[in-house]
């Protein structure tokens, strides 16, 4: 009994002590009191108030704005497309030209290829050819010759090569008049093989232009050549 | 308004569609940028090519 007497003055000591604490204006003026009995039941700001007031309001701007807006976006958009196309366009070329200009030019392509006609040259002879700045021997070889030329053991060659995978037609051997050892032009129908030999260094080719004896080590070099028609020859 | 809108539906709504149709339209520009450029060249230049003058030098077979 004690206990709950002592339980139910406590608060009230405290009560009454601290009224005069938090309720100080309690007598003062009218304003005050209001203000005060707003905080006294209601936790929040005093500025909670003004600030639920809309202070960023967006002014109608429907009155100065066009009826649609479907045009405007159209016209936009192609404007955005134009410029991209001319983009495209403009690029496309930039990139083309610079290609272009490293490709080969008209007077170089126009002595890329030569015509020979082949009825000009009798059995048994060498014609020599400018092709791109160097020879080109085309010999019109004999039967006796092309069997020379198979006869020949391929595993005795320093470059080994059949006699068929240097010609296309085996009357027709056409190859670089150039020395494979120092670029020297070997001299037709001399040397120890019945083809070629190169003054320089003493270099023999065979009736099929392999390498057979001196300090060259390849055979002479085979061009690319087709024949369009019967007669007729293109290097190149 | 309805054309504007059609347009758009069509052509600007879709990116893919809007992309196809720029690059199209940038080989028909420069298709027809070249062929008036040519032109105005060769109108320029009137009587000077090698194919105004052929036909004085090269007899045809």
């Amino acid at each position: 009994m004690a206990a709950t007497t002592l339980r139910n003055t406590i608060p009230r000591a405290l009560r009454s002590a601290s009224a005069p604490l938090h309720h100080p204006s309690v007598t003062a003026a009218a304003t005050q009191v209001r203000y005060n009995t707003q905080s006294a039941t209601d936790a929040r700001s005093p500025f909670a108030q003004a600030g639920s007031h809309r202070t960023t309001k967006i002014p109608d701007f429907s009155k100065y704005r066009g009826g649609s807006t479907s045009g405007n976006k159209v016209f936009q958009y192609f404007m955005v497309g134009t410029m991209g196309a001319l983009t495209a366009a403009g690029s496309k070329a930039l990139v083309q030209d610079f290609l272009v200009n490293m490709s080969a030019s008209a007077d170089v392509l126009a002595m890329a290829k030569i015509e020979v006609d082949l009825s000009a040259i009798p059995e048994g002879k060498n014609i020599i050819l400018k092709w791109r700045g160097k020879p080109v021997f085309i010999r019109h070889r004999t039967a006796a010759e092309i069997e020379e030329a198979n006869a020949v053991k391929i595993e005795s060659l320093r470059d080994p090569q059949t006699d068929a995978d240097r010609v296309k037609k085996p009357e027709w051997l056409v190859m670089l008049g150039i020395c494979t050892h120092l670029g020297c032009v070997p001299i037709g129908e001399a040397g120890d093989f019945g083809g070629w030999f190169c003054p320089c260094h003493g270099s023999h080719y065979d009736i099929s232009g392999r390498i057979r004896r001196g300090p060259a080590p390849l055979n002479l070099e085979i061009p690319e050549y087709e024949f369009p028609e019967e007669g007729r020859l293109v290097i190149g | 308004m309805t054309i504007t809108n059609s347009i758009y539906n069509v052509l600007f709504r879709r990116n893919y569609v809007f992309v196809g149709a720029v690059f199209a339209s940038a080989f028909a520009f420069e298709m027809g940028f070249d062929t008036i450029s040519d032109k105005v060249w060769d109108n320029l230049n009137k009587g000077r090519q090698w194919k105004d003058i052929r036909h004085r030098y090269v007899e045809e077979e």
